[in-house]
């Protein structure tokens, strides 16, 4: 029977490393990953001196990683495994609560804060502080604001957050956009947050800086499925989601001007819309330099706003409130470098940031 | 290259199998050491030149030695020669900036440090060279005439870089004459895939939970203590997961390796938990050192002397810092308490016995963790209520929640509990049968999942590989 047995073993356990060997061998390698929006590591070069100074090993481990057969079922294997056979709470940082995918952003790190806090200080002392400008600062919090505590899981300290940015950017009025969310304004598996559901919090900051919307909008919603950031980060099966955007007569005729590859458009890129990640629809995803022309305001009160992703979606609904907005990026475009794109004058301006971008400011320039 | 890695699992290895197992039996030396200087040159392309000049100088000891059994004085003199090749070898690339930096501490000097990187497993493969030569020596072995022979063994993959240390006494004939039958590949595969498993599912697991306590600015006393007992757990699974692995593969290849783990939490106090763990590491002090000093066979105070120099060398032997000498002293002390008084009152009680071995294994391996001992001192102080830290916090409730079934699994494996019932089970005339079938898919799947947590995951170096 042992003999059997072993004979068994060998049969059915070798045939299962050694498909795996020969398919890890000769399968084609994929270029990108959607599941993690990200290219994959290709074969690397072979070379002596890559030999000799272990980079080709390193680079040939990352490979073999990333075009290892059945790579997505695989980290679904591993996302089952954490979750459901060793009882884990989280699964690379991320866990899944309410039917919500969130990323664990703890704890609180204060030095990187304070870093976020002196960049925009250095914008204001550079540009702002002579001049007749109004500032505002707001934070948008992300979804372990509502969902953290309560279920039990590390959240960094969000108050301590805010209270720093309100004690250290004494230049700029704070508005607090806090109450104003609850978790059914985010996507479920995505970081950002829904526009249609942004209304009353896009009235809370135009009113704060002095301005009014109409808050009426007709919803539209997009063709193609939309599968979040969280959705292949967390190799679950989450079930995708739609995004809807708003529009109306007044945002329906505004231009904007991408001022890195130089075109205007609408407020939203229904190619962007199709692609592999849908939020960058709104206002084309992650640019350095963006103006909202509003040719249809009563007023001609400027907008500059400093602004993460989350920016992306809500500037759209506060373009009624102005004749021009400017978006910026300081991630992607040097805060010494703004004086050659922007004149700065008596705009009035908002530092508006989601609370991961400030718990990890080192992309701040 | 780690074990526990994709290009290993599934491009080294397959190939090596399958011309190992097509060489003829006069080449599989030469495919096990071509092989595992490739494997070796893989992580360390540079230092391959060194190890093969250690082997060349052992190869040449040992056939002079044996060709001066005649002259004493001059085998002797070899001996001397190799031993200090050896060990200079060995003290440069490990311990000159230590001894460099210390020396600057005490004399106010600022000797520029030379950073050199540690070759990998040059601790393990150094001590198996010294004991090739001392056998050699004191004629437990015959030289090895046949220098790939020799180095096959000295840079055999499946035990190079992370052990067990393995006696070329224990496998002198096994070099020449082995056998490979489907029961050895068999019981090699299991022992590697659950190996396999060990480093994946428990000890990397158990490593990201220390990671986060490390991350953590504000603690409580009980992530402390929860992080000394997943960090004792994952030094013994990943450790012993390895040496599962490198016996594993052994017995694929046909070699019958000793084992370098036995239980050792289970041990009822630190003599017999010294003779669980690290076995092999264990036994090489207690044969090449321990007993020429003369053992315990010797007066009271040389014995105790004994025992701090075997021990302050084993803490020496793991890394080039105080807190790894502190770590062996520390043995050493509960060990001659344990055999001056100690030991027959561990005998009465079984229970407050294992308490005690716990105990004092989780707390040594605070202190061999820690970055220096200022950071060990602390640790140890606020696992013992100082430093003002709370009870209890969020985030320990949290990893606790979060690592129960790993921490349970992981207590649950370091007893013989599961092998026990799996054996039983095997010997049930209806269990046996369904373990036919039942083994070789379990062994399939924790192949699959560990793959895929490979995959998922990046680089994951095993916590030896150091030494």
């Amino acid at each position: 029977m042992k003999q059997y047995k072993n004979k068994v073993s060998v049969a059915v356990v070798g045939l299962v490393f050694f498909c795996l060997s020969l398919a890890a061998w000769i399968l084609p390698s994929k270029d990108f990953s959607d599941s993690e929006r990200r290219k994959l590591a290709v074969r690397p070069k072979l070379s002596l001196t890559a030999i000799l100074d272990g980079s080709y090993m390193t680079d040939f481990e990352s490979f073999t990683l990333d075009q290892f057969p059945m790579r997505d079922t695989l980290r679904s294997v591993k996302a089952f495994t954490t979750y459901y056979a060793l009882g884990q709470l989280d699964n690379h940082g991320i866990y899944v609560k309410d039917g919500y995918a969130a990323k664990l952003e703890y704890p609180l790190d204060k030095a990187s804060v304070s870093h976020a806090v002196d960049s925009f200080t250095r914008i204001y002392d550079q540009y702002l502080a002579d001049k007749n400008t109004k500032l505002y600062a707001s934070v948008i919090p992300d979804k372990g604001y509502f969902l953290a505590e309560k279920n039990g899981y590390p959240c960094m300290d969000y108050e301590m957050l805010f209270q720093i940015l309100k004690d250290d950017m004494s230049f700029a009025e704070y508005i607090d956009i806090t109450d104003t969310l609850d978790i059914t304004d985010y996507y479920k598996t995505d970081t950002h947050w829904r526009q249609e559901k942004l209304i009353e919090t896009a009235e809370v900051l135009a009113s704060g800086m002095g301005t009014s919307l109409t808050g009426r909008y007709t919803v539209n919603t997009l063709d193609t499925p939309f599968y979040g950031v969280y959705y292949g980060q967390s190799a679950l099966p989450l079930r995708p989601e739609t995004i809807d955007y708003l529009t109306n007569d007044t945002l329906d005729g505004c231009i904007v001007t991408n001022h890195e590859k130089g075109t205007t458009g609408g407020l939203y890129d229904m190619e962007k819309g199709a692609g592999k990640d849908p939020y960058e629809m709104f206002l084309s995803g992650p640019v350095s330099l963006i103006t909202i022309d509003n040719p249809n305001c009563s007023s001609d009160k400027e907008l500059i706003i400093f602004r993460d992703s989350f920016g992306s979606s809500i500037a759209p609904l506060l373009a009624e409130g102005y004749a021009k907005i400017t978006l910026v990026d300081i991630r992607y475009l040097r805060s010494d470098f703004l004086g050659r794109f922007i004149e700065f004058d008596d705009q009035d301006v908002l530092f508006l940031y989601s609370t991961p971008v400030l718990n990890n400011s080192e992309t701040l320039n | 290259m780690l074990f526990s890695s994709i290009p290993f699992l599934y491009w080294f290895l397959p190939i090596v199998l399958l011309l190992y197992t097509a060489a003829p039996h006069r080449l599989k030396n030469i495919v096990l050491l071509l092989s595992s200087l490739f494997f070796y040159g893989w992580g360390e392309p540079r230092y391959v030149l060194w190890m093969l000049l250690a082997i060349v100088v052992a190869y040449l000891s040992g056939v002079l030695i044996e060709s001066f059994k005649s002259s004493p004085g001059l085998a002797r003199l070899v001996l001397v020669l190799s031993v200090s090749f050896d060990l200079l070898l060995l003290g440069y690339f490990k311990y000159a900036d230590f001894i460099i930096s210390n020396l600057n501490a005490v004399t106010g000097l600022s000797v520029p440090l030379l950073k050199i990187s540690l070759p990998i497993g040059i601790s393990f493969y150094t001590f198996q060279i010294l004991s090739y030569t001392v056998d050699v020596y004191r004629g437990d072995v015959r030289a090895q005439r046949n220098i790939l022979d020799l180095a096959a063994y000295v840079s055999l993959f499946p035990q190079l870089i992370a052990g067990p240390i393995v006696r070329y006494s224990d496998v002198e004939k096994q070099l020449k004459k082995r056998s490979h039958t489907i029961e050895k590949t068999a019981e090699g595969m299991g022992r590697f895939i659950t190996g396999l498993g060990k480093k994946i599912l428990i000890a990397n697991l158990l490593g990201e939970l220390c990671s986060s306590f490390r991350g953590l600015e504000d603690c409580s006393l009980l992530f402390f203590w929860l992080y000394a007992f997943a960090y004792s757990l994952h030094v013994y699974y990943d450790f012993s997961g390895y040496s599962d692995m490198a016996i594993g593969l052994g017995k694929i290849f046909g070699f019958d390796f000793l084992e370098n783990f036995n239980y050792p939490f289970i041990s009822k106090s630190i003599t017999e938990f010294w003779r669980r763990w690290h076995i092999s590491l264990s036994s090489w002090f207690r044969d090449y050192v321990y007993i020429p000093l003369g053992g315990s066979r010797v007066s009271a105070p040389r014995h105790l002397f004994n025992i701090f120099a075997v021990w302050m060398l084993t803490g020496f032997w793991h890394g080039a810092a105080w807190n790894f000498v502190i770590w062996g002293l520390y043995f050493a002390l509960l060990l001659m308490i344990e055999k001056l008084w100690l030991l027959n009152y561990l005998k009465r009680n079984s229970i407050l016995s294992h308490i005690y071995v716990i105990l004092a294994a989780v707390l040594s391996f605070v202190i061999f963790d820690a970055s220096n001992m200022a950071q060990a001192c602390s640790v140890l102080r606020a696992m013992f209520g100082g430093g003002g830290y709370p009870l209890i916090s969020t985030e320990a409730v949290y990893y606790l929640r979060s690592y129960f079934v790993v921490l349970a699994a992981a207590v649950a494996g370091a007893t013989p509990l599961p092998k026990t019932m799996w054996n039983r089970i095997s010997q049930h005339p209806v269990g046996g049968k369904l373990m036919v079938f039942a083994e070789p898919l379990a062994l399939s799947a924790l192949l699959v999942i560990c793959t895929a947590f490979l995959v998922d995951g990046s680089f994951n170096p095993f916590l030896y590989f150091r030494f």
